[in-house]
């Protein structure tokens, strides 16, 4: 029997910006609301980013508008502490570009070895 | 402080503010509350900062609230009532569907088949949104959109 091997289908979708990117990675683990949004991008960058109130929420914007991520109804959430959760397209467009990063990447190494040989 | 955040939010499109605004003020706040512990120094920088780049965001926002007209009245032009005399999310509604059915001929037209498929739900959903937006505000069905 012969053997294929699967690679996923490349899909060539824009690169995200680095605040959406960090969004997405952030929502991947659990729903948040928009405080803790900002305290663990900022973990997850190791302090080097800190996103200000209107760079968040420009971007959670965008991504509702997208249907990236939803509102997440809870019954103890008042309306300025909403949060938030990835949709399942949303994970899949996160999946797609750590799918790129990986491929990008493994071309970097691959290239960093042909000029040390 | 707080207030000078509350009168900037005004800078916003009015449906921005009424979807995200009470939220944004929260956020600030807490931020507000964290860095006046942490010294008048990070608090200072702190608040020019986040009063910098709101100004920054609610121009890109009003931005893309404009153009966003712009282009669903480009889209849809005598097939639909002017946008202006339609609640905002319908409008929203229908240029969802737009960009979706733009994003769909791009894809077939250029051979990314895969892109299409994913791009034909991405419409459907989008017609269906609309569909509901126009029964919430009794709009009658109009012309179908290109």
């Amino acid at each position: 029997m012969r053997h294929v091997a699967q690679r996923p289908a490349i899909e060539h979708f824009k690169p995200l910006t680095e605040p959406v990117l960090l969004i997405l990675m952030s929502l991947a683990a659990q729903p948040r609301h928009g405080y803790a949004l900002i305290k663990d991008i900022e973990a997850l960058s190791r302090h080097r980013v800190r996103l200000s109130t209107g760079t968040l929420y420009g971007a959670l914007r965008r991504l509702l508008d997208e249907g990236w991520i939803e509102r997440f109804e809870q019954e103890d959430t008042s309306r300025d502490k909403q949060a938030y959760r990835l949709t399942s397209e949303g994970r899949r467009q996160l999946e797609l570009e750590l799918d790129r990063f990986r491929e990008l990447s493994r071309a970097g190494f691959a290239r960093l070895r042909l000029g040390e040989a | 402080m707080g207030a000078v955040f509350r009168v900037l939010l005004y800078l916003y499109p009015q449906r921005h503010r009424e979807l995200l605004g009470a939220e944004m003020q929260a956020v600030f706040e807490e931020g507000a509350r964290e860095h006046r512990l942490l010294g008048p120094s990070q608090y200072l920088r702190f608040v020019l900062l986040e009063l910098g780049g709101l100004v920054l965001h609610a121009a890109i926002a009003q931005f893309a609230h404009a153009t966003h007209r712009g282009y669903l009245e480009n889209q849809v032009r005598g097939t639909l009532a002017p946008p202006q005399n339609l609640p905002d999310e319908v409008i929203e509604a229908q240029n969802r569907v737009a960009v979706s059915v733009n994003q769909l001929l791009f894809a077939i037209s250029h051979h990314q088949f895969n892109q299409a498929r994913f791009y034909k739900n991405e419409e459907r959903k989008a017609r269906e949104n609309l569909r509901q937006m126009q029964e919430k505000y009794g709009i009658g069905d109009p012309q179908p959109l290109p």
